[in-house]
């Protein structure tokens, strides 16, 4: 099976939070969601971007766990903190570039998206990627991310479109897309 | 002296044996009391000492870690840290939030196994024993003390001697509610591994049943096939000591951290708190974001931004508002509008 990857077209998005409600629904989620959605400027925009854990390469939340408790699974999946390691310390929320890690004071407990681990594993879809009804959270092989990035590709040799300053801090397992209209590039779908 | 051992492992494993070998001494009044059948499990516990040291060094090294335990151990003797370590490591109320099935199954898994070992390992070093000076009376020494007088036939008694036969029935219902969670939950099902996560079960399991199978053969056998059964059951022990400091089980002398942990988090917030760069909510102590920084730099992640600030310096609804104008190249982050509508009810 070829990897797949998560991606992100994040102009796409209408706000429905349909993917935080299937969230909860993953085995194991314990009916709770860990991704975000959103507003932009909601005084003046109805815009909406999702927000998940993005997976880094070398993720920061696992580098300041003391108790070596986040996983990172083979495909590349940063785990939810593993329960009977994690002593509660909170580094994590606080490494996460991105604000991702939740932590349950009551549980005294990190959790985090694991990419429905469950899933990806076998090549079956996040929750939220299932029921994404716009198509801006996909799981696609990497023979369609490629063709992804040549569709958006510039003379400047960045993929992304009129961005001056890098929109992540370092590499990521899941891929974005970033919202055109708002940078001035129209894309057709 | 500075020079005499050849690593800091070298010097705690000496330290510790050391340590043990007086208190064997002490407590064995001058090892006049020592079981030599128990003599194997010395041995075993002897290096499991240095599996555990290897790996406890190991794990100290890295630097999220020893921050933790230097500050925590300064701080272990804060008014809090009484409660705190009873719910930690006596009661695990925090497991008890996770569920009543989990609670019920750690309860009798943990303190399985630990009672065994307040039983066990006195015994093995001879620091605690039984003698009978009159008929049907005997003798509890502890550490070379006589501590109390018990009638052989009584209740008390009763409980002493059975105390690994309820252990190992403790043990063996948890390891059951755990085999049965872990072929059902769906997380589990998932991220288990034999090594990790089923083995340590096994091991248990396997440690319980021929322990139980020495009392059987005993009580209904007439001894039948106990030198074999007790050989299995030691090298069953002896393995899982072995093992322990390298798998799932590493928890069990580890957890005490969640206490170091605790108090870090509760002491430096008193003490100050940082404040969101942009906000200005205080979200975590000020001394925590900093060693977060610290621990990050020297992993060569620097989340240093234009506007000045470190990631680790913002809150985090603010620091994924930050990120959106990072997406967008709007300021979002600057915008009053608070998130709406995060949590969905599964």
């Amino acid at each position: 099976m070829a990897k797949q990857v998560l991606y992100i077209e994040m102009e796409n998005c209408i706000g429905c939070r349909s993917c935080l409600a299937a969230c909860t629904q993953c085995g194991g989620h314990d009916n709770r969601n860990r991704n975000y959605v959103l507003d932009v400027d909601p005084f003046e925009t109805r815009q909406t971007i999702p927000l998940m854990c993005l997976h880094c390469v070398n993720p920061a939340c696992a580098r300041s766990c003391p108790a070596q408790a986040i996983q990172i699974a083979d495909n590349g999946a940063v785990l939810s903190a593993l329960v009977e390691k994690c002593i509660g310390c909170q580094n994590c929320t606080i490494a996460c570039p991105y604000g991702i890690p939740k932590f349950d004071e009551e549980q005294n407990l990190m959790y985090k998206c694991d990419l429905c681990y469950d899933r990806s594993k076998d090549g079956i879809p996040p929750m939220c990627a299932s029921v994404c009804p716009t198509n801006t959270l996909q799981w696609i092989d990497e023979k369609e991310l490629a063709e992804k990035q040549a569709q958006h590709k510039l003379a400047n040799g960045k993929w992304m479109a009129s961005q001056m300053i890098e929109p992540l801090e370092s590499e990521t397992n899941v891929k974005i897309s970033l919202p055109g209209i708002l940078q001035g590039k129209q894309k057709l779908f | 002296m500075e020079h005499a051992f050849a690593s800091k492992f070298a010097r705690r494993a000496f330290t510790i044996v050391l340590v043990l070998f007086i208190a064997s001494f002490l407590g064995s009044r001058f090892f006049t009391h020592i079981d030599l059948a128990l003599y194997g499990y010395m041995v075993g516990s002897i290096v499991f000492v240095g599996g555990f040291l290897y790996r406890f060094i190991a794990w100290a090294d890295r630097p999220p870690t020893n921050i933790i335990l230097k500050k925590g151990l300064k701080l272990l003797f804060r008014k809090s840290t009484p409660k705190t370590s009873a719910e930690h490591l006596v009661t695990y109320r925090f497991i008890w939030n996770r569920g009543w099935y989990r609670w019920t199954q750690h309860i009798l898994l943990g303190w399985g196994c630990i009672l065994s070992a307040f039983v066990t390992f006195p015994l093995v070093f001879g620091w605690m024993y039984f003698t009978m000076g009159d008929n049907g009376i005997y003798t509890v020494v502890f550490m070379g003390i006589d501590l109390m007088t018990i009638r052989a036939d009584g209740f008390l008694a009763y409980l002493f001697f059975n105390a690994l036969n309820i252990t190992a029935f403790m043990v063996i219902a948890g390891v059951c509610m755990a085999l049965y969670r872990r072929m059902k939950d769906f997380q589990a099902l998932a991220e288990q591994t034999f090594l990790y996560d089923l083995m340590p079960l096994y091991l248990l399991l396997f440690i319980s049943i021929t322990g139980l199978m020495l009392t059987a053969s005993n009580i209904f056998l007439h001894g039948f096939g106990h030198p074999v059964i007790s050989v299995v059951h030691q090298f069953s022990v002896i393995v899982t000591l072995l093992y322990l400091p390298f798998g799932k089980l590493a928890h069990i002398p580890f957890r005490p951290m969640s206490v170091f942990a605790r108090n870090y988090r509760e002491h430096y917030a008193e003490r100050e708190m940082k404040k969101c760069k942009v906000c200005g909510t205080g979200f975590v102590s000020a001394e925590q974001s900093h060693d977060v920084i610290d621990v990050l730099q020297t992993n060569e992640i620097r989340f240093k931004m234009e506007e000045g600030f470190h990631l680790a310096e913002l809150c985090l609804p603010c620091r994924r508002k930050y990120r959106i104008f990072r997406f967008t190249g709007k300021p979002t982050h600057l915008s009053p509008a608070k998130e709406a509508n995060q949590h969905a009810n599964g």
